[in-house]
């Protein structure tokens, strides 16, 4: 393969297809759309941390400002989380607007997170979303199908192609060639956005406390020009092999609309059988009947709590609550907490579980469809997706059960055994404490983290690359000049 | 003639692949959105039986108080499904069709969401009004685009011009074709989803029935339309797809992102703030304004006094738990407000885009849409107040719990029926169509047919 005939056959494709009105207007259309996308997403993204973080310091204003009381009774005032975004959420929306945004943290239960964007819109939403990544991951690769589809199959028809080849310039050569030309018209919108997008987050006052923005960023960039060459590729191979440029263009858009479009939604049902999940009720029923099990810690004489209460009299060697150095109701609930929390957990885990075996399922069509695999890098890296979002719960729940047990430590600790319920006046103590509980404070997960979740999505579009590398060499014999 | 061009189009294998195409989608949605009916009906029977248990077990862990037994049962509403929405899922997907409350505050409740896979949320379901919404319009577009310009060039269309004298009726006959074979292939669907997913044939199935009928003429105009300016396949196929792009994929998004703008909902924070509140701060606050403004809001309870001296009642209890509700009333309002702001410009705004507008009837029609949910939430607003009416003056007076029928409890039905407005409904993707007739009617006889 020549260097100077791929420059001459890819200058050739740029040169022909700028020539023409429609394609530049294709192209500045597009790139007004991804200018108005990234910036309205960044404005979005600021105005939505903006106000978690106006109720975030609300919430702990709240907490802080309350007087003093028993720890229980803080420990069902509870405490509300809000979801952060990631610095680069506003390049790919992914999942964000599914996910729920605040949660209610208290004693005793796990509430869900509620009011995900899509639960506050109409069914427009469904749509799909105007993100810059939405724009490269969909409508761009219509725009490489819809530039790329006559390049061979064109020249063919017209003759030129068989000149080409008699004097000396190789299959290999041709398809290599013009895919680097239709690449580069790819790159026409890609970079102009891929500037701005690194604008924006150069600039964004969120970026300087995640510094992993960049990396991230950088490797986003690189996946999606994997994307782009292995979709310009594709559309040149197509137009070799078809019969005129006719059945490459509905060839192509074929392919497009099934994979885009149907492919996602089907194995998503696909995912859905095979793998069943519980409704809510479901799942907190069979939640409820291993608690009832354990006993109610909530009351002190509860037979179930009765075994825990002996023991302790043995161990201090006195003969009854009232007598031993702390507050034993406290105790109970400490050991309460501690144990509906692990059947929580547990159950949690096992439903977690079902439905990363469900997204399984979509992930690995990313082998027979490039769509899926930049999608999924691309929400992933953008901190969109659902390993993000799994992590916020994770952290939330930790946050809960450290608030609980913080307030069950107190009461154990400073109530005094002999107060009859959380009313006395003698049951309370001093709101100092309550500024002790550090503040929630939500983490994004660390660049390494994020890879190690897509190295199945990275490694199928490396797949692609070689698929087609293997392709292009192998099967030229049976293309034909004419 | 006719027999000859219906002859031609079914010989014709691309033509036959098309219908095919659209036959087995429409097919696999149709299963699809059986299965989700199916998916729903087994939560709410599984629900129902749930829920009788765990009265019966509540029951019987708290025999003696009945504040105490209400504190833990709960009460379920379903929002009930027709099957029509089988075919058009909408919003049922997101939210819940099933709450279940207990007669504590219910802002702190009715919120709450079903477990979801957020990936599928997401990806979306490919049900019938996706199939009819995104692949009808395509492969309408891949029948009609070189109406003209594949005879042009194929060297046919001086013949057509030599033999016929009204070449425009030959054109229109072509087209006719193709209209009624999906035409055929959309009512052959919509016939097998009636007895598939059982669906009563009604006014509402049947303005289901037009829109979706009126949605494909729509296209079928559009596509006559640009077969009126005369210009080569592939610019025609340049402007059919990026109308298809527009309408279906960034108009709708633009619309989105624009009302998300223009209406943010600050309220769905703040009210969670104020109900928690509203609620938890009267235990450190004196009793009596609680107790107060709980007589207020229910003159009929005044008899009802918290005992003097206890620092313990079920009246106080409640009245703490009602206040969680009072304090964030007017919060919740303005939520309610905002959703139907957004809901209202959106409509509007589909108006002018069949896509959109299309969509939205459907959900509309199949009670899938944001309005019945928004009834929903007031109709469960209604079902808690009745529960709390009903069970007030008994915890008040703490009658026996074996006074009550807790058998009787089954889940209540919320059972809404579609307002069926033809007229708005129906008038919008006429008027387009209509547009696009005329326009292209004028094309014709402007640049008559050239060779």
């Amino acid at each position: 393969m020549r260097i100077t005939i791929l420059k001459l056959l890819s200058k050739l494709v740029w040169s022909s297809k700028m020539s023409n009105r429609g394609t530049l207007w294709l192209i500045g259309i597009v790139n007004v759309l991804v200018v108005f996308a990234l910036i309205s997403g960044f404005r979005n993204l600021n105005q939505q941390q903006k106000t978690a973080e106006h109720y975030s310091h609300e919430v702990r204003e709240r907490w802080e400002s309350r007087p003093d009381k028993h720890p229980h009774r803080m420990a069902h005032y509870g405490y509300v989380a809000f979801r952060q975004r990631f610095p680069l959420s506003f390049f790919d929306f992914g999942m964000d607007s599914y996910l729920g945004n605040a949660v209610f943290l208290e004693a005793h239960r796990q509430n869900t997170a509620n009011f995900s964007e899509a639960s506050l819109s109409n069914g427009l939403l469904r749509f799909g979303e105007i993100s810059a990544g939405m724009i490269l991951q969909l409508l761009l690769p219509l725009l490489i199908f819809f530039w790329g589809f006559d390049l061979v199959a064109r020249e063919r028809e017209h003759g030129t192609l068989r000149i080409l080849l008699t004097q000396g310039v190789s299959w290999q050569e041709i398809i290599i060639g013009k895919s680097l030309g239709l690449f580069y018209l790819a790159l026409s919108i890609f970079v102009p956005s891929a500037v701005l997008g690194l604008i924006l987050l150069f600039f964004s006052e969120y970026t300087t406390e995640n510094p992993q923005s960049y990396f991230r960023y950088l490797l986003l960039i690189i996946s999606y020009l994997v994307y782009f060459f292995v979709l310009a590729a594709l559309a040149v191979f197509v137009s070799a092999r078809a019969k005129s440029s006719k059945s490459a263009l509905i060839q192509l858009i074929g392919v497009w609309l099934f994979f885009t479009l149907m492919l996602p939604k089907l194995s998503q049902v696909v995912g859905q059988n095979i793998f069943p999940t519980p409704s809510k009720i479901e799942f907190d029923t069979t939640v409820e009947q291993e608690l009832i099990k354990q006993g109610d810690s909530h009351n002190p004489n509860d037979p179930h709590f009765r075994a825990l209460k002996d023991s302790l009299l043995a161990a201090y060697k006195v003969d009854s609550t009232h007598k031993l150095p702390f507050n034993y109701a406290g105790y109970v609930m400490r050991e309460g907490e501690k144990l509906s929390t692990e059947t929580y957990k547990k159950h949690e885990a096992q439903l977690i579980e079902t439905y990363q075996k469900q997204q399984n399922v979509v992930r690995l069509t990313a082998f027979l469809n490039p769509y899926v695999a930049i999608k999924n890098l691309s929400m992933a890296l953008s901190g969109t997706d659902y390993a993000a979002y799994n992590d916020f719960q994770h952290q939330a729940e930790a946050f809960r059960y450290k608030l609980a047990q913080t307030m069950n430590e107190l009461q154990i600790k400073y109530i005094s055994n002999k107060v009859k319920n959380s009313a006395d006046k003698n049951a309370t103590i001093s709101k100092k404490n309550w500024a002790d509980l550090p503040d929630f404070h939500h983490q994004f997960l660390a660049f390494g983290e994020v890879c190690q979740n897509e190295i199945l999505s990275g490694m199928s579009l490396f797949f692609w690359v070689l698929g087609l590398g293997i392709l292009v060499k192998y099967s030229v014999k049976n293309l034909k000049a004419f | 003639m006719t027999a000859l061009l219906i002859k031609n189009f079914l010989r014709s294998k691309g033509l036959l692949t098309g219908l095919l195409v659209l036959l087995a989608a429409g097919f696999v949605s149709l299963n699809i959105g059986k299965y989700f009916l199916e998916k729903n009906k087994e939560i709410i029977e599984k629900t129902a039986e749930y829920q009788q248990k765990s009265i019966a077990r509540n029951v019987a862990f708290h025999p003696k108080e009945i504040g105490l037994l209400l504190y833990y049962v709960r009460f379920g509403l379903v929002n009930e499904m027709p099957n029509l929405a089988g075919l058009s899922i909408g919003q049922r997907d997101i939210n819940p069709s099933l709450q279940s409350v207990t007669i504590r505050n219910l802002e702190e409740q009715k919120y709450t969401t079903d477990l979801q896979n957020p990936l599928y949320q997401m990806l979306g379901n490919m049900d019938f009004s996706f199939v009819l919404i995104y692949l009808f319009p395509l492969i309408i577009i891949a029948f009609c685009f070189n109406l003209i310009s594949e005879e042009k060039e194929e060297g046919t269309w001086s013949l057509v011009l030599s033999q016929s004298a009204n070449p425009l009726k030959m054109l229109r006959l072509k087209m006719l074709v193709r209209y009624t074979s999906v035409l055929v292939v959309l009512l052959l669907l919509l016939l097998v989803a009636k007895f598939y997913l059982v669906i009563p044939f009604d006014a509402t199935f049947l303005a289901f029935i037009l829109t979706s009928i009126l949605y494909v003429s729509f296209w079928f105009s559009l596509a006559w339309l640009v077969v009126s300016f005369q210009k080569n396949s592939s610019q025609n196929a340049l402007i059919l797809l990026l109308s298809w792009v527009m309408l279906t994929i960034v108009l709708p998004a633009g619309i989105n992102a624009i009302t998300v703008t223009l209406y943010p909902v600050p309220e769905a924070f703040s009210s969670v703030l104020e109900s928690r509140d509203g609620y938890h701060n009267k235990w450190d606050e004196p009793k009596e304004p609680t107790v107060a403004k709980f007589h207020q809001h229910y003159p009929q309870f005044s008899q009802y006094r918290h005992p003097e001296g206890k620092d313990y009642s079920w009246l106080w209890y409640y009245a703490m738990q009602q206040m969680g509700d009072d304090e964030a009333a007017t919060n919740a309002q303005a939520f309610k407000e905002k959703l139907q702001k957004r809901n209202t410009i959106s409509s509007i705004a589909g108006l002018f885009f069949p896509t959109i507008h299309t969509q939205l009837s459907l959900n509309a029609l199949s009670l899938s849409d944001m309005d019945n949910y928004l009834h929903f939430i007031e109709k469960l607003e209604g079902f808690h107040e009745q529960k709390r009416l009903h069970f007030y003056p008994k915890i008040f007076t703490d009658a026996a719990v074996s006074g009550e029928d807790w058998g009787g409890f089954g889940l209540d039905y919320f059972k809404e029926k579609a307002n069926v407005h033809w007229l708005r409904t129906l008038f919008p993707l006429l008027i387009i169509s209509g547009l696009c007739l005329i326009l292209a009617k004028m094309k014709f006889r402007k640049n008559q047919m050239a060779g």
